[in-house]
């Protein structure tokens, strides 16, 4: 109450305005007639302006009179009209995409600037077209492995999964598909992403800052959105690579009115198959589908929906399946010009299933969640802009399921209790221009998470479902007093959390800004793994009466210059977070078909701080960056009373992917008309590990005894990939576009050492230490088409 | 368990182009630390009477020597009263020729070395015992390798823990519940690249209690050869069951257990 009552008093000078009127309306692609989210409105001569939203659609109040707007965008050209204003009117700008051919429109005022006064930090946006011209492994475009280019992004080394952001685990990442949830954003264990990069119109990677919009994740919002498709004329793209394909159609149902995208993404089965000389395959699939209908100018129906699949065969005896599958129906509403509603109706699902033969047994297990939004943009004057809205996700956990594959097999009938929760939030969000040179963002997100019942709940002595034994210092599961179920109506626990958001740009100097931010934010679902970098065997969990939810509080500082108009940016952030409730596993716990995996967990913290920098040219022939990282990640679980040791002591250890350093360099070179040059440079820190301090013998086999945790490092990483696209001449004035992609990952073949293991040579029987590298130099070609 | 291995061997397959080297890698030495293997075993058929226990001290990682303790002295008493004092043989080997096994029975481990007492306690483990041994070619994960199986049918009235120890040329250990075979006919398995027909494969199944599993789950997570990647289990130092009186800090490594055992010996066909 406290806090509408001061938004109400902050609101209300504002709306007592002069006469103005609301020019409102969508941008969108003039080829395609794609809204395009994100562009630049400036009003120059009024030195106002205004961004379009998620699905391209803007609203600003003007005051009467006539006023030229520029429009830019990443990709696109540049493009100045005139509006005159006399009433409340709506109108639609278009952009055209950027090519040599066409004259762009030259533009002399700041267009950054407005980037710079915005409070918004922290967040990376990469435009698809950069995406596809950074050189990647295999030659496969992949949106993960472009973000892991920026500063403060990073991965537990080649072949993880999931991506780190400041210093947080993977499992703290918001990754959303078209606003719904994906859980594990992999194929092929890491090595590619879930993502088409066709059918992907958009990105946003919240490092911190993040609006109170966003919640149920502590770490950072990887916001991506699909393309609509185009409701202009049927268009097909697709490209051959070494290890995919790709084929996306799209095309109109009404025109310009309605239009449905189909896009699909193979591996090809056989790969592993000649390699390995037997009956192995290993592949993956994708689909994306996207519906969208255009009521009329104030209402618009959008159906998408992902479906995505990695299949492992070994020699009939294992075969293993995982994916997500979401669908999403929106209808988008503009209530009298300056209020935009999105109406969400999504359900996001992971399947993990698991066929081992040779044992005897099928295992399943996943997430389900159904997820109702309602989100409102709200634009009161030019100054001051609300968005509030509610959320309410159901959840459904299926921690696993094991069935005898045939009569014969040794194993019983075994399902682990399904869990069940709700989380509801409420959001209201101000974007807020004191002056010419200061202007906020603030918020706040009240979340709140029921546990609901479930059969087989356990309780335990004290409470306490980990047993410590002092004498020998050894934590382990505890015995379950009672089990009973609990009626699904009923709530094991709930939790409630206020999370406030604030972010302020304070433009002190012409193209220089000054920003702060500072968000606190609740996680309630865990993934549990305690492995380096997550499997997607990996069960999610829901917080309750024994998992308390994580809580974050981040503070930021950047400081923001443009250079010689906007050619070249410079941004400096500094961050440190912490987070409670950080969970930690007891040695030797069991997470597989755990049916109470409250006995292996303790409750800890983490704690990340850092400098980040990146300095980009951004106009030009040659356009880039440099990216460079200075953090470090770590946790602690401290035991829960004196009398206990905790985990690792309880001492501060590093986490799994702390990375001290960590450089990149990008640079793209525009040769000519045919051809584009690219090259990526990246130093870091190897990874921290633990290596043995001494050994013994027992029952006949070497143990290693280790040293503190964490405490070592892997030598340090680092690689050079090139690639240059070409652009055949023939390409010109006809409809099929082609290009060919050559890439060069890893150039000089540097031995990135994966992990150093130790081991008793079976031979000798003395002990060494192996260096395992994944990739050395890898050579791809791709061709990609379009017409 | 089972399942986390697979997981490694689908990664070593994807990762097909990655390649192993043997790296000189410098590594800090830890101060010595005395352990103790004091596995009682009583072998099915068999009086038991003659039992050893083996004392040591961890020694640098790359040293091929086994450090033996020779000045300790050890008794083992039993619930009923019973002692049994172990000498010191040679190379850390303290044995005792008198040892009465008695199923489910308490016994007591003592041990004074450098001045300092060291004590663990633990019950008599029995052992459903091995119905048959089942040998299948092209088995394996990858389809090429023999594999053993050696069934053994679960009691169904209580919770048990096994250790399987296959013995070739190496030792491999492998760990059993029974929380989803209970009462079933099920097997330990074993396979492995390098058997041949021939060859005469060792096969030992124990009863254990389920802290000497918890104790050997983490040990085994501990010798994985993938110290360092993405699968890697997070290193744990492995506390047993004895306690060092004098000094609960100086904690020593190993396990005091006793348990039946059904030794066969299997010869590859």
């Amino acid at each position: 109450m406290r806090l509408l009552s001061f938004l109400l008093l902050v609101i209300l000078p504002v709306m007592t305005n002069a006469q103005e009127y609301t020019l409102s309306g969508r941008v969108i692609d003039n080829s395609s007639n794609e809204t395009l989210i994100g562009v630049n409105l400036i009003f120059p001569d009024l030195s106002t302006g205004v961004v379009t939203n998620d699905y391209g659609y803007y609203s600003i109040k003007l005051p009467p009179g006539k006023h030229r707007v520029i429009l830019t965008y990443i990709g696109y050209a540049n493009a100045e009209e005139e509006v005159n204003i006399s009433e409340n009117m709506q109108q639609n700008f278009q952009l055209s995409e950027a090519s040599e051919s066409l004259d762009e429109v030259v533009i002399t005022s700041d267009i950054e600037a407005l980037n710079i006064k915005k409070p918004e930090m922290s967040v990376n946006r990469l435009s698809i077209g950069t995406i596809k011209k950074i050189p990647v492994v295999f030659g496969e475009v992949d949106v993960v492995r472009s973000l892991l280019l920026l500063p403060g992004v990073s991965n537990a080394g080649e072949g993880s999964s999931g991506f780190n952001v400041r210093g947080g685990a993977v499992d703290q990442n918001l990754i959303l598909l078209d606003e719904a949830t994906i859980y594990n954003s992999s194929h092929l264990f890491g090595l590619f992403s879930v993502f088409n990069p066709d059918a992907i119109k958009d990105l946003k990677l919240y490092k911190g800052g993040i609006p109170a919009e966003y919640g149920g994740r502590v770490s950072s919002v990887l916001d991506i959105y699909q393309r609509d498709g185009n409701s202009r004329e049927f268009k097909m793209q697709g490209g051959i690579g070494a290890i995919s394909s790709r084929l996306l159609a799209e095309g109109p149902i009404v025109k310009d009115k309605g239009s449905f995208l189909v896009g699909a993404r193979s591996s090809y089965a056989h790969l592993f198959l000649k390699l390995t000389d037997n009956d192995n395959s290993a592949y993956f699939y994708d689909l994306n589908t996207k519906l969208s209908y255009e009521l009329d100018e104030s209402n618009k129906l959008l159906l998408s929906g992902y479906f995505g699949r990695d299949v492992f065969n070994i020699s009939q005896n294992f075969e293993n399946t995982y994916g997500n599958a979401v669908l999403n129906l929106r209808w988008n509403h503009v209530f009298s010009d300056n209020i935009f509603t999105n109406l969400s109706a999504i359900y996001s699902d992971y399947y993990y299933g698991l066929n081992l033969n040779f044992v005897g047994f099928n295992w399943d297990s996943g997430i389900r969640n159904l997820n109702l939004k309602y989100d409102f943009n709200h634009y009161i004057s030019e100054d001051f802009a609300l968005k509030y809205g509610i959320h309410n996700t159901y959840y459904k956990f299926n921690p696993g399921e094991i069935a005898p594959i045939d009569e014969s097999s040794g194993i019983n009938y075994f399902k682990l209790n399904d869990r069940y929760a709700l989380e509801n939030a409420l959001y209201i969000s101000a974007e807020h221009k004191f002056s010419e040179k200061l202007s906020a963002e603030y918020g706040a997100r009240l979340s709140n998470f029921f546990r609901l019942g479930q059969d087989d709940f356990n309780t335990y002595v004290n409470d306490e479902p980990v047993a410590y034994n002092p004498r020998n210092g050894v934590y382990s599961e505890a015995d379950i007093l009672e089990s009973r179920n609990v009626s699904r109506g009923k709530s094991l626990e709930s939790f409630t959390n206020l999370e406030p958001r604030l972010a302020i740009a304070y433009n002190f100097a012409e193209d220089q800004s000054l920003k702060v931010s500072y968000n606190r934010m609740a996680q309630y679902l865990h993934l549990i793994s305690n492995t380096s970098s997550p499997t997607p065997l990996d069960v999610w969990t829901p917080s309750g009466p024994y998992i308390k939810p994580q809580l974050l509080d981040q503070y930021a500082i950047g400081y923001f210059r443009n250079f010689e108009n906007g050619d070249y940016s410079l941004e400096v952030e500094s961050f440190y977070k912490d987070i409670r409730n950080r969970i930690d596993y007891i040695d030797g716990a069991n997470l597989i078909a755990n049916n109470a995996i409250e006995r292996v967990v303790l409750n800890g913290e983490a704690r990340a701080y850092g400098l980040e920098l990146l300095l980009r040219k951004n106009e030009g022939r040659f356009t880039g960056w440099l990216a460079y990282t200075l953090s470090r990640s770590e946790q602690r679980t401290p035991g829960r009373n004196s009398q206990e040791s905790g985990i690792n002591n309880g001492n501060w250890y590093k986490t799994n992917f702390d990375k001290p350093h960590d450089l990149t360099i990008t640079a793209s070179y525009d040769l000519n008309e045919n051809w584009d040059l690219n090259a990526n440079f990246i130093y870091q820190t190897g990874l921290a590990t633990t290596f043995p301090t001494a050994q013994y013998e027992y029952e006949g086999v070497n143990i290693p005894v280790y040293g503190v945790r964490n405490e070592d490092r892997l030598p340090s990483y680092h690689r050079l990939d090139l690639s240059a696209t070409y652009y055949p001449k023939k390409n010109r004035g006809r409809k099929l576009q082609s290009s060919w992609n050559f890439g060069i990952y890893n150039a000089y073949n540097r031995q990135n050492a994966y992990s150093i293991s130790f081991r008793e040579n079976m031979d000798t029987g003395r002990n060494e230490a192996v260096r395992l590298t994944l990739f050395g130099i890898i050579p791809s070609v791709t061709y990609n088409f379009k017409f | 368990m089972r399942i986390c291995k697979s997981f490694l061997i689908i990664f070593i397959v994807l990762g097909f182009i990655s390649c192993e080297e043997v790296v000189d890698i410098d590594l800090e030495n830890s101060e010595p630390r005395l352990v103790v293997e004091a596995s009682i075993l009583w072998i099915k058929g068999t009086n038991g009477n003659r039992q050893e226990i083996r004392l040591s001290t961890t020694s640098p990682f790359y040293e091929e020597e086994i450090q033996p303790v020779t000045n300790a002295s050890i008794i083992i008493t039993s619930e009923d009263g019973d002692s049994y004092v172990f000498i010191h043989e040679q190379d850390g080997i303290y044995t005792n020729e008198e040892f009465q096994p008695v199923l489910d029975l308490e016994y007591e481990l003592e041990l004074v070395h450098d001045n300092q007492v060291y004590s663990a306690t633990e019950s008599f483990e029995s052992v459903a015992g091995i119905d048959y041994i089942e040998q299948l070619n092209g088995g394996g994960f990858a389809g090429d390798e023999i594999e053993l199986k050696a069934f053994y049918t679960d009691p169904a009235e209580e919770e048990n823990y096994y250790l399987f120890k296959f013995t070739d040329e190496n030792v491999f250990l492998e760990l059993y519940e029974d929380e989803f075979t209970n009462g079933n006919q099920i097997f330990g398995y074993f396979s492995n690249e390098d058997i041949e027909q021939g060859d005469v494969v060792g096969i030992q199944m124990q009863g254990i209690s389920r802290e000497y599993y918890d104790y050997l789950f983490i040990l085994r997570s501990q010798i994985g050869t993938n110290q360092g990647g993405p699968f890697e289990t997070m290193p744990a130092v492995v506390k047993g069951n004895i306690i060092n009186e004098t000094n609960l800090d100086n904690f020593p490594l190993g396990y005091f257990r006793l348990s039946e055992v059904d030794s066969r010996t299997y010869t590859v066909e």
